[in-house]
């Protein structure tokens, strides 16, 4: 009797877990004719659930046409379900006072399942020299 | 008697619980806390269409390719296609100030759609000024900036589900050309009584 109800659950249970586990796979040129230029970082996790869900992979940067400072940053999801996160950049001057910004937007974002993204931004003005990136789970 | 006591406990405790539970509260704008609608234009999304638009215009390059900068810019028509009344300038007005931030660009308040100055007091001024010196020493506007707002909605069972697809253009005043086009799309879903966060 009880076999017959803990099979049944078992079942569903597992059919829960494989319709919400799904991962991407990819493909991509080996010989990369793109260089990045990636910098030295430096993180505070204060979150360590986050951290090991979705991981910094590194961080690249370049100037826009304009001179403008323009950041990406890699991230992989290490697990096999889609993971939902916020992010805000911050952007700071040569004497490292916060520039601000009236569009700087928490950015609500999804990764899916052993995904490998990246996230980009802009800086405001030619002024900003530095900057730094919040994530939070969602 | 201990009936009575719980009783009087209970009864004392249950303003503070109700109390707390109606406070009002400030919260970040646009931030984690912003309430979430699937069928309406939230302040977040108007900040996130309006970064991407921003950032996606600084990093091309095309307001540095005017021959004396900073680009002089005028604010064309936004069109509304949505189901809902809303201020656009909750769109432009955040361009604008992003945009003037940066240094790349300067927007004219004396010139507006259909000969409409946006401060009509600065216009009269400019034009006292020109009669004065006899002479037009005003920036004609470099680029104009027009857009569309547009709302596409679906719905599954009880799942509903709005898409907001905020496109700009920013045109060439000399040659009549885009010059730099760009679309953010933003899509909630939602049950139809939820409110996310």
């Amino acid at each position: 009797m009880k076999t017959r109800i803990v099979l049944p659950l078992a079942g569903v249970v597992l059919l829960v877990l494989c319709g919400c586990r799904t991962s991407v796979n990819s493909i991509e040129n080996t010989q990369k004719e793109g260089q990045r230029q990636m910098i030295s970082d430096s993180r505070v996790i204060t979150d360590g659930s986050l951290a090991h869900k979705v991981s910094f992979v590194g961080v690249n940067q370049t100037l826009t046409p304009g001179g403008l400072l323009k950041i990406q940053i890699e991230l992989l999801n290490r697990k096999r379900s889609l993971q939902r996160f916020s992010y805000q950049f911050e952007w700071f001057d040569a004497s490292g006072m916060q520039v601000n910004n009236v569009v700087s937007p928490t950015v609500p974002d999804q990764i899916e399942g052993g995904e490998s993204k990246f996230i980009s931004s802009v800086a405001p003005t030619a002024a900003c020299k530095d900057f730094r990136v919040k994530f939070i789970e969602n | 008697m201990k009936k009575t006591v719980l009783l009087s406990l209970l009864a004392a405790a249950l303003p503070f619980v109700v109390g707390g539970c109606a406070s009002a509260h400030y919260v970040q704008t646009g931030g984690r806390e912003s309430v979430v609608t699937v069928g309406q234009i939230n302040i977040q999304d108007y900040i996130q269409a309006a970064n991407a638009a921003t950032s996606d215009l600084l990093a091309s390059g095309t307001l540095d390719k005017v021959a004396t900068p900073p680009a002089v810019l005028a604010i064309s028509r936004i069109i509304n296609n949505t189901g809902q009344q809303i201020d656009t300038d909750l769109l432009t007005k955040k361009i604008r100030v992003a945009l003037l931030n940066s240094g790349k660009a300067q927007t004219t308040t004396t010139l507006g759609l259909g000969g409409t100055a946006e401060d009509p007091m600065a216009k009269g001024l400019q034009q006292e000024n020109e009669f004065a010196n006899d002479q037009k020493n005003t920036r004609k506007p470099d680029f104009t900036l027009s857009g569309k707002i547009i709302e596409t909605t679906a719905k599954s069972g009880n799942t509903s589900q709005s898409t907001y697809s905020f496109q700009l253009s920013l045109t060439d005043a000399k040659t009549g050309l885009a010059v730099w086009e760009g679309e953010k799309e933003i899509t909630k879903q939602g049950t139809r009584s939820a409110v996310g966060f």
